[in-house]
């Protein structure tokens, strides 16, 4: 008889290892963070999560199964197949998930493909878009059910859909990033994503995309957390909870093949020749072309603004957004551009943070380089999505096209004030070379995003409203004093720049 | 304050022997305390390096090396004392200060995606280059074996290449002072004979080096003195011919103890 190991004694050591090297890495990471900054953002994200999942219970009209309670429910079903979606497009985006530990830092221990599978899934949660279309789940629940027993029965299977959705989506994330590290990954992975567009597009045209989603397999879930705890409750439950396991287990697998092979935008990145193009005719220009180079030859940063120039941009088109809805767009695509490297803004430069430092220039002319750059990817995003959406919303109304105008330039010098002040005031080094690295740790992440996402969407909306004004006078003129304040606070922050134990900190943090 | 003019040697030097006789001042720090926080990086040294000489700065790690260097570049403010390069105090006239200087960082220096090509351009440009200077450089990059990776990112680069670039970033400019910080760490024998040629051509045209090493045999082998550190403060400067072979290595070491 065979005295070897059998591969599922292996497997089952493997994951009892990582499970221990995942718990010590997390050790690690909350230890560098401020207690209070870590108590703080628990306590609140807890707090939301707790209210979302019942305070609607109460609110009018909740539970009526005649009234907008009863469409909610119908619609339940189509809101648990777009967290999924949306999860995998977050984890196909991100390269499989992101690092608990950097790259470079984990190179010098024993951490396994299976340990950092269960860290990226551990962090998925972690980001606003993830919290908000959870809490919106949970809210939705508990519109659609009301103050009944059965709610605290319906929301434990909506967490349930929430891990389970989030664990598959790890597994087409990283099986989506084998492939792409993998003989002609990269055109492998562009032809399908080419091919989802188009299919979806096809559904849209011939109106089979909301008979599709109605008859997704999501309704079961919706019934099974309707039926009081019984039988079909019970199934569900055992159902969800057999998906979580089986999709956490199996995700290891793409995740071993993928960490086995090179990825293959950075490399080529790091090989390819860039030639070199006539010297520039001013210190403003030269600093703009070092720092665009820094910002559109990163990775996450070109596959970042591609999705989010396409994703809301094709949601327009897809659900036929008029003008005064468009203009909440152009706020989200901005918000979403600056989490790219934006609220970090310092860190592009990396170590090379110190040399440039020691370059004759005056810091203004060194902000405004940066400041530029930054406005330009917002702007590049943000006009694409507006693009899309105008293909299929028409010509605007002269108040329309203001409004959208005015929101647009608006979130411009909002989302750029608020990056550079971050940017200064909480530097952090990120080596943007991976697209499963962000600018900044988690927390800090989920906290820019709240505050970017609440302060652009504010704006959206109101420019919503007043597009639907006649004329187009009246949305440039509320611009005007939102852009002026907006633009004071950059300016004082392009003075504060000025102060050489400010550059001091922020090159010192940056540069490692 | 106007710039004390920095004299151009009248010969050639030999590495590791005393430069040709000048005596000006180029770099003058006194009583240096730098603060991070509750830290105190560098707790009062003072020293002076002249025109035309190497001096390379020895000590243990978090002796205050490298931040000496920061300061002298205009990257990190001192939190007291005073620094004075070419006869200009560093503080209020950093700019005038940093067209003087030519810095190698201890750590990288290099911005990932950019290529060195593109780093020498935004160099040429702020440092107001005058026309000839891209033959000059290519040469540069040519003695220092870079010539066949001008147009890839640094972000590939290993960390010898990186180390090199890094000189020639310093040395483009023919600069004043050359503040050279772990110019030798991971650089191979080519890239470290190539170090020694900037700094002897440095040396010839009268500039000031300073080379912040834990290689005590390349600092005596490049400089002509050794200022050493301890706890942030300075505690000796010899003639680099001192901390040569074994007996230099002791004397050394009494110094670090």
């Amino acid at each position: 008889m065979s005295t070897a190991a059998s591969w599922t004694d292996t497997a089952r050591r493997e994951a009892r290892s990582s499970l221990v090297d995942v718990g010590h890495l997390v050790r690690f990471r909350v230890g560098t963070l401020p207690r209070r900054t870590l108590r703080g953002g628990l306590v609140a994200v807890l707090a939301v999560t707790a209210v979302s999942a019942a305070l609607p219970a109460w609110a009018p009209g909740a539970g009526d199964p005649d009234g907008r309670a009863g469409d909610l429910l119908l619609l339940l079903g189509t809101g648990l197949t777009s967290f999924l979606l949306l999860g995998v497009l977050a984890a196909v985006t991100g390269g499989g998930g992101r690092e608990l530990i950097a790259r470079d830092h984990a190179a010098a221990y024993p951490v396994g493909a299976t340990a950092d599978h269960l860290g990226a899934l551990l962090l998925a949660p972690l980001t606003i878009a993830w919290l908000l279309q959870a809490w919106l789940l949970l809210g939705a629940t508990a519109y659609a059910l009301g103050p009944r027993p059965l709610l605290v029965s319906a929301q434990v299977v909506v967490v349930l859909w929430l891990l389970a959705a989030t664990a598959v989506a790890q597994v087409v994330g990283w099986s989506l990033e084998a492939v792409r590290r993998g003989p002609h990954g990269v055109r492998l992975v562009r032809a399908l994503g080419l091919a989802v567009v188009l299919g979806v597009t096809g559904l849209v045209v011939t109106d089979r995309l909301l008979p599709l989603l109605d008859a997704s397999p999501t309704t079961v879930v919706v019934i099974g957390l309707a039926s009081p705890p019984g039988m079909r409750w019970g199934l569900t439950v055992a159902g969800l909870l057999l998906a979580s396991l089986v999709a956490v287990a199996f995700g290891a697998v793409p995740a071993h093949l993928a960490a086995r092979r090179l990825p293959a935008d950075e490399a080529r990145a790091e090989t390819g020749i860039h030639r070199a193009r006539p010297a520039p005719r001013s210190d403003l220009a030269a600093l703009v072309r070092l720092d665009r180079a820094s910002v559109w030859r990163a990775v996450p940063t070109r596959r970042g603004v591609l999705v989010l120039a396409g994703g809301p941009g094709l949601v327009a088109v897809l659900g036929d957004l008029p003008w005064e809805s468009v203009t909440v767009l152009p706020g989200l695509v901005a918000s979403g551009a600056a989490l790219l490297f934006g609220v970090n803004a310092w860190c592009l430069d990396e170590r090379g943070a110190l040399w440039r430092e020691s370059l004759p220039v005056g810091p203004g002319t060194v902000f405004t380089a940066r400041a530029l750059v930054l406005a330009e990817l917002l702007l590049v995003g943000s006009l694409a999505t507006v693009a899309l959406a105008a293909t299929r919303a028409g010509v605007p109304t002269p108040g329309e096209a203001a409004a959208v105008a005015a929101t647009l330039t608006v979130v411009m010098a909002q989302v750029v004030g608020a990056s550079m002040r971050w940017s200064a005031a909480h530097p952090y080094p990120a080596d943007l070379r991976s697209a499963r690295v962000t600018p900044a740790p988690p927390l800090a992440m989920v906290g820019y995003s709240a505050r970017l996402a609440l302060a652009t969407t504010l704006t959206g909306v109101l420019f919503s409203l007043l597009a639907r004004l006649p004329g187009w006078h009246v949305p440039l003129l509320v611009a005007v004093p939102m852009l002026c304040w907006s633009l004071a606070r950059l300016a004082r922050q392009h003075r504060a720049w000025a102060d050489p134990l400010v550059r001091a900190r922020v090159v010192g943090a940056v540069a490692g | 304050m106007s710039a004390v003019p920095l004299p151009t040697a009248p010969s050639g030097p030999v590495p590791g022997t005393p430069g040709p006789g000048t005596t000006d001042v180029a770099v003058e720090v006194r009583d240096l305390h730098v603060r991070f926080g509750a830290v105190e990086a560098v707790g009062g040294i003072s020293l002076t390096a002249t025109a035309g000489r190497a001096t390379a700065l020895l000590g243990r790690n978090g002796a205050g090396k490298s931040t000496t260097m920061r300061v002298l570049a205009g990257v990190v403010p001192a939190t007291s004392g005073d620094v004075r390069v070419g006869g200009l105090d560093v503080r209020r006239e950093r700019l005038a200060v940093q067209r003087l200087v030519g810095y190698c960082p201890d750590v990288g220096g290099l911005v990932s995606r950019a290529t060195p090509w593109e780093h020498l351009q935004l160099a040429g440009r702020l440092r107001r280059l005058g026309p000839g200077w891209e033959d000059r450089v290519r040469d540069l990059l040519e003695r220092f074996e870079l010539g066949g990776v001008a147009h890839r990112m640094t972000s590939g680069f290993s960390h010898g290449m990186g180390r090199r670039l890094s000189v020639v970033l310093a040395a483009v400019h023919e600069p004043s002072v050359l503040l050279l910080d772990e110019p030798f760490d991971g650089v191979d024998p080519i890239g470290v004979e190539a170090t020694f040629d900037v700094v002897a051509d440095a040396r010839a045209r009268g500039a000031c080096v300073l080379v912040s090493t834990h290689l005590r045999e390349l600092a005596v082998e490049v400089c002509t003195e050794v200022a050493v550190l301890r706890a942030g403060a300075r505690v000796a400067t010899l003639p680099a011919a001192r901390m040569l072979g074994e007996d230099g290595a002791r004397e050394y070491r009494s110094l670090l103890d």
